[in-house]
């Protein structure tokens, strides 16, 4: 009898379905790997396992019966830890508290004791003597930590639960090979004791130096379980990548196929910054190139650091020929670059405002407007909202009227009033649904067309392939890999990101 | 990997000081006040003149405590000066009725603690259980609060049995009463910095999210530190009564927001998760040292409140700033 099994777990977020069908079985004594793509749904699976997204349907059985996992506190009372990705730490908190943090030991039935605490604490820190660097103790304050610091105590935290089923969501990610080394021991050594261990990491060589059976996971749907010593790294890949075409889907026009025929408008030479370094490639008049590899690797950053939002370390970057420093979006935009972000609650729209208010900030920006008449904005707006098929009942109406979908339709319909020469499109399609997807591919490359240089990062590896002419492979904040022509293949993609790092 | 190896820091003495002691910025400025106050006013420094203002101001320093667990989850309190209206004339009124005796003072006391927990369960559930926001949420029940208030003594003016204030303003072994409260105050302060639910409000304040992962239960954290300030609200009742010796239904409402400023002036985050009670109490002694030294200046009258402003907006840079060079 498996120790954790899930059956045909499924989970909603809106209209983007994170998980259809879940399957997953394991064993007490073994390591499982869990691997896919970005947005596949690994943390979904794991955080519906840990109580804190609760499943839309399936079935979680513990020791063969079925449980309720109603939340993070009810999971630890089943005895199940885990390890979160995006850490789960408080960061003005020591790390001995953060370590305890779910269970501090008390006395007198208010106080903390701190004495058992810090003792407790230092059981789990003994575990990384040696490599967990300078200045890690159990009375360091985790805002003062190392990125690979936090992390191991967010390692620390999920061990502290003692819990029999263990669920590490990408524990290794910042880690040092000794890190990682140790880390793998203490695994074994778990395993040995008979504890579950679900691990997920984007590394191969991890994946077979400690895994027992891997699970793929593809498009929210388990594909297929086998033992690691019955499989190899070209065959995972195989599985995540799934039986659609090898090739990329003919792109409308890849006769202009040289880029060195064209001529370039964006160059960026030498650009490093927090999370990115040493990146150049080029952009010609109607080019799309794609940013690909795994979340997180550096893209966003780097187009937000073109467009001024964050800043640069040293690089350059040649416009049309001229050198600009884009020290903010202001002087970015004034430049004539634009940039969509996929996070539109935050970075695109104007909460609560009319529809036309949204569409107008860039117009006034470029053309430094002072005093206009809505008449006349609408008559500006018309086009470009027309040309992305948006569906709304009026300028008047409050932006948050809209779909996703059209609500992002009108974000990058501002860009159009006044063309920018190059668009930077940060994962645009977050949330939306497929149709409005569609409409704003057909717009991109139409856009692209029309001469406009278009560099898209996507964390959906199925619009990169459609749609980029050139897709650059980002892997640790460099690019590792310039996929071109008959290159963009899934398999390549897949092969470039999940590199070693 | 290299970045963040790089962003280690090296870490000063003063800069090690001041994360572990988030008030110091303010202990400082509290320092060069009480110069100013006795260079202004030799006495105001004198035991008689300290006695005065602790007694004065005893009251904002627990209703900054009050505020500070809250703001500790991230969370605020716009109707702590309402609980503390609130818990004034309930009290007021039922020492009247019931006589002034010792035990009828005690046993009021005992309903005006009942009544600010009340409140502090009614702002925990309205903002941690239905999920308000905080602060609009509190700020209507600081509206019904006062409205009970009001109806509870309609007018300003019930006096307080002798035996109340004559106990709050009086002496004893030749110490006055409020440094006994003070020293209690302390020991409380201390006793509550070691327990579980702080950490815990700290926690929360630092990340919801991350607290709700980790398996804490955040809402019911979150109404416990509603309803400490509740009681610290109601602590802090006592002593505007028995500096006023009477009851006023809106005694409370403007100290509100004092209470706020002496909490971020003692170095507390308002986003929460991170700060100290110590530097509230010394951020409502900023606010009280500033007002008396206004008066001792002799700034005349309708100046009073420009002036006050503008000290408080000092006082905030000058913490701020020293708080930002030391931590760099």
């Amino acid at each position: 009898m498996s120790k954790l099994k899930l059956i045909g777990v499924s989970k909603a977020y809106g209209a983007t379905q994170a998980l259809r069908r879940g399957d997953l079985e394991i064993e007490s004594g073994e390591v499982h790997v869990l691997i896919g793509s970005n947005g596949s749904g690994k943390s979904t699976l794991c955080k519906i396992v840990a109580g804190s997204v609760r499943p839309d349907g399936g079935e979680v059985l513990l020791d063969g019966k079925p449980v309720d996992v109603s939340g993070p506190r009810a999971a630890r009372a089943l005895g199940i830890g885990i390890f979160y990705q995006e850490l789960s730490l408080a960061a003005h908190r020591t790390v001995a508290e953060n370590i305890c943090l779910a269970d501090l030991p008390m006395k007198a039935g208010i106080f903390i004791d701190r004495e058992a605490l810090t003792e407790r604490a230092q059981h789990y820190i003994a575990l990384f003597d040696g490599v967990a660097g300078d200045g890690f103790s159990a009375a360091t304050v985790v805002e003062g930590l190392r990125a690979d610091q936090r992390q191991l105590v967010e390692i620390m935290k999920a061990l502290a639960s003692e819990a029999p089923v263990l669920i590490f969501d990408e524990p290794t990610s910042a880690l040092d090979r000794a890190q990682v080394e140790r880390f793998f021991d203490i695994l074994r050594r778990l395993k040995s004791e008979g504890r579950s261990i679900v691990f997920i990491s984007h590394r191969m060589d991890e994946i077979f130096a400690i895994g027992d059976r891997v699970t793929v996971i593809r498009d929210g749907e388990t594909v297929a379980t086998s033992a690691i010593a019955a499989t190899d790294s070209a065959s995972v890949i195989r599985l995540m990548v799934g039986n659609e075409d090898e090739l990329a889907p003919p792109t409308e026009a890849p006769a202009t196929s040289s880029p060195a025929s064209r001529d370039t408008l964006l160059s960026v030479r030498g650009f490093s910054g927090k999370g990115f370094a040493n990146i150049s490639f080029d952009v010609a008049r109607g080019e799309i190139v794609g940013f690909g590899g795994l979340h997180g690797q550096g893209q966003s950053s780097v187009l937000r650091a073109i467009f001024g939002a964050s800043p640069v370390t040293s690089g350059e970057i040649v416009l049309d020929g001229r050198t600009i420093t884009t020290g903010n979006p202001r002087a970015a935009i004034r430049n004539g670059l634009a940039y969509v972000s996929g996070d539109r609650g935050r970075e695109g729209i104007i909460q609560g405002r009319p529809i036309l208010e949204n569409l107008m900030p860039i117009h006034y920006l470029r053309d430094r407007l002072l005093l206009a008449s809505p008449a006349s904005l609408r008559e500006k707006a018309k086009p470009a909202v027309e040309a992305l098929h948006t569906k709304f009942a009026g300028f008047s109406h409050p932006i948050n009227s809209l779909s996703g979908g059209n609500q992002q339709k009108i974000v990058i319909a501002r860009w159009l009033i006044d063309r920018p020469d190059v668009l930077l499109l940060d994962d645009p399609t977050k949330g939306i649904d497929l149709s409005a997807k569609a409409d704003l591919f057909t717009l991109i490359r139409k856009l692209a067309k029309e001469g406009m240089g278009i560099v898209l990062y996507s964390s959906e590896d199925a619009e990169l392939l459609n749609n980029a002419d050139r897709i650059l492979v980002f892997n640790g904040g460099s690019v590792s890999r310039d996929l071109t022509g008959s290159e963009r293949t899934r398999y390549n993609l897949y092969q470039a990101a999940y590199e070693a790092a | 990997m290299t970045t963040a190896a790089t962003q280690q820091s090296a870490g000063s003495g003063l800069k090690r000081l001041v994360e572990r002691y988030p008030f110091l910025p303010a202990l400082a400025i509290l320092v060069v006040l009480l110069a100013l106050n006795g260079i202004y006013q030799p006495r105001s420094v004198s035991l008689v003149g300290i006695t005065g203002l602790v007694k004065t101001y005893l009251a904002l320093m627990l209703l900054a405590v009050a505020q500070t667990y809250v703001v500790f989850a991230g969370d605020i309190d716009l109707s702590a000066g309402a609980i503390v209206s609130l818990v004034n004339v309930v009290i007021i009124v039922l020492m009247e009725q019931w006589g002034g005796g010792p035990f009828m003072v005690l046993a009021a006391m005992g309903v005006g603690i009942l009544a600010g927990f009340a409140c502090g369960i009614i702002n925990g559930f309205v903002v941690a259980g239905l999920r308000l926001q905080a602060i609009v949420a509190t700020f209507a029940t600081s509206i019904f609060f006062t409205g009970l208030a009001l109806y509870v003594l309609p007018v300003a003016g019930m006096p307080a049995p002798a035996a109340f204030w004559r106990t709050y303003g009086g002496r004893f072994f030749e110490v006055p009463f409020v440094f006994y409260a003070v020293a209690v105050l302390a020991t409380v302060l201390y006793l509550l910095a070691c327990t579980r639910l702080v950490t815990r409000l700290l926690a929360v304040g630092d990340d919801a999210q991350a607290a709700f992962q980790s398996g804490l239960p955040v809402t019911a954290i979150r109404i416990r530190g509603y309803v400490l300030c509740g009681l610290f609200a109601a602590l802090a009742a006592f002593c505007i009564t028995g500096d006023t010796a009477s009851g006023d239904p809106l005694v409370g409402g403007k100290m509100t927001l004092f209470s706020v400023a002496a909490v971020v002036l003692g170095g507390t985050a308002l986003s929460g998760g991170f700060g100290t009670v110590v530097g509230s109490l010394i951020g409502a002694l900023i606010i009280g040292l500033i007002n008396s030294l206004v008066y001792f200046m002799g700034v005349p009258s309708q100046w009073q409140n420009l002036v006050q402003g503008v000290a408080i907006l000092l006082a905030l840079m000058a913490g701020v700033m020293i708080g930002r060079r030391a931590r760099r």
